[in-house]
This record gives C-alpha cells, sequence and structure tokens, in this order.
C-alpha cells in the first residue's frame, strides 16, 4: 500500500534531508501521487495540530513547589533566603526590600565582569524566559499595530515600528515594555505556531552577533537607524529570520510616501 | 550562590514547560503531570553535574519520560489506566478511544476532538509526537529521549500523524464541515 518512499517524504517535511536528498525525494513526488499526497496530509495534520492541540505550560503553584524543593535540596537556609528573593524577581520582575538590594548589588558584579555581548545575551534570555514564566507575556494586548505603537510612546524609551504578519504567520499578540541593559526596551510579542517570538528594541548600536544560541533560545539582532533589534525564541532560526525580515521590508516600505 | 544550582536554572529551568506539556500528554493528567515534573526536576538536579550544557533538554525530558513510567506501573498497580497498555494492541485501542460518531456527527468541540485522539495514540507514538511537533526536536534528539535507534523514531512518528490523520482529517473533510486544507 504505502510507497517505499514515504519515511523519506516525512523526512523531507520534518527538515531532516539535506539538499541533494531532498531534491531527489522532490523528483519522486511529481511522479508519485500518493507520496504527494502524503506530504499534504503531513502538513494538514501540522496545522491542525497547531490549531487545536494545546501547548500546555507549568503554572505559578508548580514553579513554586520546584523552586522550594531545589531550595531544601540544596539545603542551607540562606541559600534558601536569596533563592526566593531571586525567583521572585526573576518572575515578577519586581525588586523590593533588603533582598532586592543585595541582589541589585550581585548583578552589578556579574555586569561588570561579563563582556557586553555576554551580558546583553544573557538580559535577553532572561527577558523572554521571564515573559514567558510570569504571565507577563504582553502589558498591552492587541493584534492591532494602531494600539501597539503608540502604547509605546508612553511606556518605553523608543517606538519601533510595529505590525501584524499574521497572513505571513507571524500573529502580532501586543506588546510590552522591558529592561535591556539597563535601558527601556519595547517589546513586540509574535506568535508563530506554538512559539512566542519577543522582538526586543532598543536605542543603541551593540554589536550584538546576528545569530547567538543560548540554553536553547536562539537570538536573531540587527540594527534599523539608531535602534538596537533582538529578537528571542525557542524556534529555530530560519523561522525567526523570516520575522526579522518583515520587519525590516515593513519598515523600508513604510519610509515611503503613503499610497492611497 | 550556589554553582550547580545557577546553571542548573540558567540551563534546565527553562525547559520546565517542555517538561510539563511532556509530561501532562503522556499522563492526560494535571494534576499527575505536576507531580511526576516536581519529581522529575529534583532528580534531575541530583545528576545535574553529569549533564553537558547543549544536551541538557533531551536528557531532561528522557528523565520526564522514566518518571512517567514509573508513574504509569504505580497506576497500574492500584488498577488505574495506565499510560502503556496500548502500545500492545495499538489500533484497537486507538479506535476504542474515538468519540463515538454520533457525538461526532453533532460537532462536538473540534479542537477537544482533536486532544483526545491525540491523547487515545500508543503512549511510545504519541510521545515521539509530542516531541516533533511541540517541541520540534530533531529525529536525533527524539531518539536520544526515547532511547531508540532513529528508525524506530521515523516509523513511530509515521504512524502517529497516519493514525491522526485518518481518524481525524480523514472524517472533517468526509463531513458536513469544510475541511482543514
Ligand atoms: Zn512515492
Amino acid at each position: 500500500m504505502a510507497c517505499d518512499k514515504a519515511l523519506s517524504v516525512q523526512a523531507l517535511f520534518d527538515g531532516e534531508l539535506d539538499a541533494t536528498a531532498s531534491a531527489e525525494i522532490e523528483r519522486h513526488m511529481v511522479a508519485c501521487a500518493e507520496c504527494d499526497a502524503l506530504f499534504k496530509d503531513l502538513a494538514s495534520t501540522r496545522a491542525a495540530l497547531r490549531e487545536h492541540a494545546p501547548y500546555y505550560r507549568a503554572d505559578a503553584a508548580l514553579r513554586s513547589s520546584v523552586a522550594r524543593a531545589l531550595a531544601k535540596e540544596t539545603g542551607s537556609r540562606d541559600a534558601l533566603g536569596a533563592f526566593f528573593a531571586r525567583t521572585r524577581q526573576f518572575w515578577s520582575g519586581a525588586i523590593s526590600g533588603a533582598a532586592g538590594a543585595g541582589l541589585a548589588a550581585a548583578f552589578v558584579m556579574f555586569t561588570v565582569m561579563a563582556p557586553v555581548d555576554d551580558r546583553l545575551v544573557a538580559d535577553l534570555t532572561g527577558a523572554h524566559l521571564r515573559s514567558l514564566m510570569a504571565d507577563h507575556l504582553i502589558d498591552v494586548a492587541s493584534s492591532d499595530h494602531h494600539t501597539v505603537k503608540p502604547w509605546f510612546a508612553g511606556h518605553a524609551d523608543v517606538s519601533p515600528p510595529v505590525a501584524d504578519f499574521a497572513a505571513e504567520g507571524y500573529a502580532l499578540i501586543g506588546g510590552r515594555a522591558d529592561y535591556i541593559d539597563g535601558r527601556r526596551a519595547a517589546v513586540i510579542v509574535y506568535r508563530h505556531g506554538k512559539h512566542v517570538i519577543n522582538v526586543f528594541a532598543w536605542a543603541g548600536r551593540e554589536a550584538l552577533a546576528n545569530e547567538t544560541e543560548r540554553n536553547g533560545y536562539h537570538i536573531v539582532a540587527w540594527h534599523m537607524d539608531d535602534l538596537a533589534f533582538a529578537a528571542v525564541s525557542d524556534t529555530a532560526v530560519p523561522e525567526i529570520e523570516g520575522l526579522k525580515r518583515l520587519i525590516v521590508g515593513e519598515t523600508q516600505s513604510g519610509n515611503k510616501p503613503p499610497t492611497p | 550562590m550556589d554553582e550547580r544550582r545557577l546553571r542548573f536554572e540558567a540551563q534546565a529551568l527553562p525547559h520546565l514547560d517542555a517538561a510539563l506539556n511532556l509530561a501532562r500528554w503522556l499522563t492526560r493528567s494535571r494534576a499527575d503531570a505536576d507531580d511526576i515534573v516536581q519529581d522529575a526536576m529534583l532528580r534531575a538536579y541530583r545528576a545535574f553535574d553529569s549533564v553537558r550544557g547543549n544536551e541538557v533538554k533531551p536528557w531532561l525530558l528522557a528523565i520526564v519520560r522514566n518518571c512517567c513510567f514509573t508513574w504509569a506501573k504505580g497506576a497500574r498497580r492500584r488498577g488505574h489506566v495506565a499510560l502503556g497498555e496500548e502500545v500492545a494492541n495499538d489500533d484497537a485501542a486507538f479506535r476504542s478511544a474515538e468519540p463515538d460518531p454520533e457525538a461526532a456527527a453533532i460537532g462536538a468541540d473540534e479542537g477537544g476532538k482533536l486532544v483526545r485522539l491525540v491523547e487515545a495514540l500508543p503512549e511510545e507514538f504519541r510521545m515521539a509526537l509530542i516531541l516533533r511537533e511541540w517541541e520540534d526536536m530533531s529525529y536525533r534528539q527524539i531518539a536520544e529521549v526515547t532511547g531508540v535507534p532513529i528508525g524506530t523514531v521515523m516509523s513511530r512518528l509515521a504512524r502517529a500523524r497516519a493514525l491522526l490523520k485518518t481518524a481525524w482529517i480523514d472524517r472533517v473533510e468526509g463531513g458536513t464541515r469544510h475541511g482543514v486544507r
């Protein structure tokens, strides 16, 4: 029943084939109706899962109990207090009281010692992670760029271009203000399939590597005018690059006079 | 601050959602998944010195998988439905878990139906599917998590997708609803 190329078709679909093998199986699919249909079915199944099947996420209660278990395992009472202070900050972005002051001091030491790139990368992945963990993904929820961009004007130091690319697979879900390297950054939040992509924009000319990987997160960085941009996600680099191209393209067309 | 915990927080904790998602799909129970993940994270933390940075995610999810198996054995002893039981007889189990035709005909919530179908997949097939479609893992990484050769990963994925396609997409397209394509 099944064509013996079926697993190769699936491998092509999953991006597991090199260029030569891809070309070969694509040629086969032109001639083999069964494999052609299989490829379309794989795409339909994936689309249905993305639309209907949830990605279950850890809630605050689980995060706390994991944090408690780890702290208990590490033992020392001091460590426990510091851990809660730090995880609280980690989750809510709020620094308060003596624990916060101690944390700030520790943070300064860390940033002084770390090279610029490393510190930025840590800031970006930290902010990305915090946004996913804290239910603090967005401050202004909207798929309408007309409401997101003005919001930045009042809440961040910069007001980057904002556009929705839902038709291209990158749906604008909102905006957020965050801190990168001590400066207020505007964060434009997109959903791409099951993945969140945070696009950070701040006033700066930092020389970030074009592509960085840290702890399973990918960062794609670029500059536009006087703004530094960094798109952070756990999705693959080519997917993030796709969003970057859309944003850059939108800005370039946005600089032209408006067409009626 | 303890060096190992800093490293664990930076390299393992970011995968907490992936751990919970896998455990939730495998056990079909939020409460059990929470318990399993907490146990798994603690085990991972104790063994963390043995793992390299870039291999943390597959390693962590392998621990979650093992904890799910342990949980399933316990549940079987307690007389509950266990997650591994359908493996030997996958197609039959899959069919028996489908919603009845009448419920499908009146168009019960489309999303809920697909979730139930995924949950009814044989557990090893379901795991391969979750790691591929939800976590974007490569065949090699899935093989690492599940401890089987890459060829087995490929055939499990193919079977999982074929089962879903037959049970869900064909029915949607054959019925009165407009297609998903
Ligand atoms: Zn064929």
